[in-house]
């Protein structure tokens, strides 16, 4: 398990990565295609960076992007950040909410649309917890535990922690008896709360939601590590279609959804503020912490 | 064995109802041993196919996730499945690699990622692919192998609560327990009201089979023979012919006891003529010797005293056969003369066979007794023992009384009474009449009074003759009016 969770570390994501660089010379062509094709239905790719799995939540999405696009829209999710993210660079998808992670790797290809905001800032945290029985107080007293991931390609559940390795020197398969992904931030909690996995990486605002609506399942969890603030997970879309009228109506969408009834009631469900635009250097932290643990391997 | 021989006695009203709950029970016993036999294996049946249905749909999630020794899918397999399947109430479901280590549990706390599962906790599952059962712990251990083509590459265990299982099978065994049981006890208070209905003619039939034991000899009446099953009817009309033919019988052997009376008037009468005629030859001597010698007056006054015991001899055999025929002034007591004169009414007897007669009357003042039926008795047993005694033999007798009854012993030195005579005096309840082939009606007459009387008889036998012991009690005011 160790030795799938290594083949999944960051190598894999430079791997990924160059299999997306090989595909960006049809960049241009996707853009061309996705423009050309106004009319046709919208693809929205959506991560577990954000609570996905209620299916209300994703009709009234769908419903308020239809109808302020004018134009149908598609929700498309997939298991993996991975999956998302090679979906969005190969245009298949016109616009994706994905994890601040990918969006440092491939910051050079994505353009930003629009970065949620939380407790009326676009940050977040990433929490370090453990089973409700382990006795660690501090990160570095999870050593020997079983973690739980959520996503390689995720910062909270991912980069963050293994950027802390790296800053020990030391990599996830030495620091912990066991690790596994479990591809989402609520398994997280639902791994750490049963004892699956003593310790877990998780989105602290994912963390935080939960506790208020499934406080019988985080009130098994503790945090031990809350990181620094972090721009919040983006949604992005390819830059060489930054400017065509699809990514300009979704960013718009995004930002006014604040604005409208609809819109209030997903940012509700969603326990968000709303949507403003950014700047790249919201995520120069993230990408600061990518770099040292790709530096590492 | 004794209980068999104690509860033959009972009542049939008590013990073919026990009989009828016995075979209740023990019909229920063996249908509720079918039914939760059925039972067991429809459950073990259903719990397989549920169970079978569990892994199924555990294998088909877990088996891409073992083959990757992917900790949260297996995980999640396990986790999905604890509420989707109705019936399976897994308390643990693991799924092992082929090293026996824990690559998921539904309960990490209990089975951790990388555990070895217990030895203990692995004897329980079946070695093979299946489901054992332990209905004692209320457990079930499933066990199913996760290949790959040909290759394990883990195994899905878990352990299930059949206690719900198991509490339906109490559940029906008590429902079993308690109809069955209602119906063995409404069976038997069926069978017992039922039968006590049916058997109450014979309830009837006793009460006048015990009267009849007590001399009282009536037909049963019609109002009994009302709904009646044919065969107590039958039973009904038997015995009121047999009452009846009874009754003929006893007015028969009154008719015969009457007859023995006379005949035995008869026979004093003979007796006292020879007595009146012994010393009538005397007197007429006497009077010849008045009439030739009247002058002298000594030879008058012996002539007139030889007349005088004549004839109070006479005179004492005329009234004791008088008595004897008419009865006493008061029927209802016995006072010592009833008894004095019996001497004469046997001394013809007496004298024929030159017996001697010791005769103690020690009664002295009136007992409430019937007084002529007492004479009888007497008189009928005397003229018995004068009739069994040898020539010159000595026949006693005597009368007796103490607070409560009156005794009369008469004792003869003759042959002894026949054994079938003396069963008849001292066994009289059955005797309605005459033993056949007795040739006199004396003795059964005594029988028939002493049993009026409310006495007994009793026969002594000592090295010579018989001794027969008569008692009598005194009878009560309502005894009195009764016999009166």
């Amino acid at each position: 398990m160790q030795s799938a969770v290594r083949e999944r570390d960051a190598p894999r994501c430079i791997t990924t990565r160059r299999y997306f660089l090989q595909g960006a010379a049809a960049a241009a062509a996707m853009s061309r295609l996705s423009s050309a094709r106004a009319a046709e239905t919208i693809s929205f790719g959506l991560t577990p960076v954000f609570l996905d799995s209620d299916v209300e939540l994703l009709a009234m999405l769908e419903k308020y992007l239809t109808r302020q696009l004018g134009q149908p829209v598609q929700l498309v999710k997939r298991r993996t950040y991975q999956e998302i993210t090679a979906m969005l660079l190969s245009g298949q998808l016109d616009a994706a909410w994905i994890c601040d992670d990918p969006y440092v790797q491939y910051e050079d290809k994505l353009a930003l649309l629009a970065v949620p905001l939380y407790h009326n800032r676009p940050l977040y945290q990433t929490y370090i917890v453990v089973h409700e029985s382990v006795k660690a107080q501090s990160f570095d007293e999870i050593r020997g535990t079983i973690h739980a991931f959520s996503d390689p390609d995720s910062t909270s559940g991912y980069l963050i922690t293994r950027y802390l390795l790296a800053l020990r020197n030391t990599t996830p398969a030495a620091f912990f008896k066991d690790s596994f992904f479990t591809y989402g931030h609520r398994n997280v909690v639902r791994a750490v709360a049963s004892g699956l996995g003593q310790s877990g990486s998780i989105d602290g605002y994912v963390w935080d939601v939960m506790s208020e609506r499934e406080p019988e399942l985080i009130k098994r969890t503790r945090i031990v590590y809350r990181s620094e603030w972090l721009g919040f997970p983006p949604v992005v879309g390819l830059q060489t279609a930054r400017d065509t009228s699809i990514s300009k109506a979704f960013a718009a969408a995004l930002l006014g959804m604040s604005a409208d009834s609809l819109g209030r009631e997903i940012l509700s469900v969603l326990a968000l503020d709303g949507f403003t635009s950014a700047t790249p250097d919201l995520y120069e932290s993230t990408m600061e912490k990518w770099r040292v643990v790709k530096a590492q391997v | 064995m004794s209980l068999l021989r104690r509860t033959a006695s009972w009542p049939l009203t008590l013990k073919v109802p026990l009989l009828v709950a016995a075979l209740v029970v023990a019909v229920a016993a063996v249908i509720s041993q079918v039914v939760l036999s059925r039972l067991a294996q429809d459950q073990e049946a259903n719990l397989r196919l549920l169970t079978n249905a569990y892994l199924d749909g555990i294998s088909a999630a877990a088996l891409p996730a073992v083959g990757r020794a992917d900790v949260w899918e297996a995980f999640d397999a396990l986790d999905r499945a604890r509420s989707q399947y109705a019936g399976v109430e897994a308390r643990y479901a693991i799924i092992a690699l082929p090293n026996s280590t824990v690559l998921a549990a539904s309960d990490p706390l209990r089975f951790p990622v990388q555990s070895t599962i217990p030895s203990d906790l692995q004897q329980h599952f079946p070695a093979a692919d299946g489901l054992a059962i332990d209905s004692e712990l209320g457990r079930a251990w499933l066990s199913r192998t996760l290949r790959q083509g040909d290759s394990s590459v883990g195994r899905i265990l878990a352990e299930i609560d059949i206690a719900d299982l198991l509490r339906v099978r109490h559940q029906v065994l008590m429902t079993l327990i308690l109809v069955n049981g209602a119906l063995a006890v409404a069976f038997a208070l069926i069978g017992y009201f039922a039968l006590k209905r049916m058997v109450q003619p014979l309830g009837v039939l006793t009460r006048y089979v015990e009267n009849v034991r007590d001399g009282r000899v009536e037909a049963i009446p019609d109002q009994h023979g009302r709904r009646l099953s044919s065969e107590f009817k039958h039973l009904f009309d038997r015995f009121n012919s047999m009452a009846r033919a009874l009754n003929e019988r006893e007015t028969l052997a009154s008719h015969l006891a009457e007859q023995e009376r006379y005949a035995m008037l008869g026979k004093l009468a003979s007796g006292m003529a020879h007595e009146v005629n012994n010393p009538l030859g005397g007197m007429l001597n006497a009077i010849d010797t008045i009439q030739a010698h009247g002058d002298d007056p000594a030879v008058l006054q012996k002539s007139l005293e030889f007349l005088k015991r004549g004839l109070a001899g006479i005179r004492n055999v005329v009234r004791a056969a008088l008595v004897t025929h008419k009865g006493g002034s008061n029927a209802s007591v016995l006072t010592p003369g009833d008894l004095d004169d019996l001497p004469f009414l046997v001394q013809h007897e007496t004298g024929v066979r030159h017996l001697t007669l010791d005769w103690r009357n020690r009664i002295v003042e009136p007992v409430a007794i019937e007084g002529p039926a007492v004479r009888q008795i007497a008189l009928n047993l005397l003229l018995n023992a004068c009739t069994a005694s040898p020539l010159r033999g000595r026949v006693f007798a005597e009368a007796a009384s103490d607070d409560r009854a009156l005794r009369i012993v008469v004792a003869d030195e003759g042959q002894g009474l026949p054994a079938e005579l003396a069963r008849m005096l001292e066994e009289p309840a059955a005797i309605v009449a005459p033993p056949e082939g007795m040739s006199g009606l004396g003795l059964w007459t005594c029988v028939r009074l002493v049993k009026r009387l409310g006495g007994n008889i009793r026969v002594i036998r000592p090295a010579t003759g018989t001794e027969i012991v008569v008692t009598i009690p005194f009878a009560t005011e309502e005894r009195l009016h009764a016999v009166a």
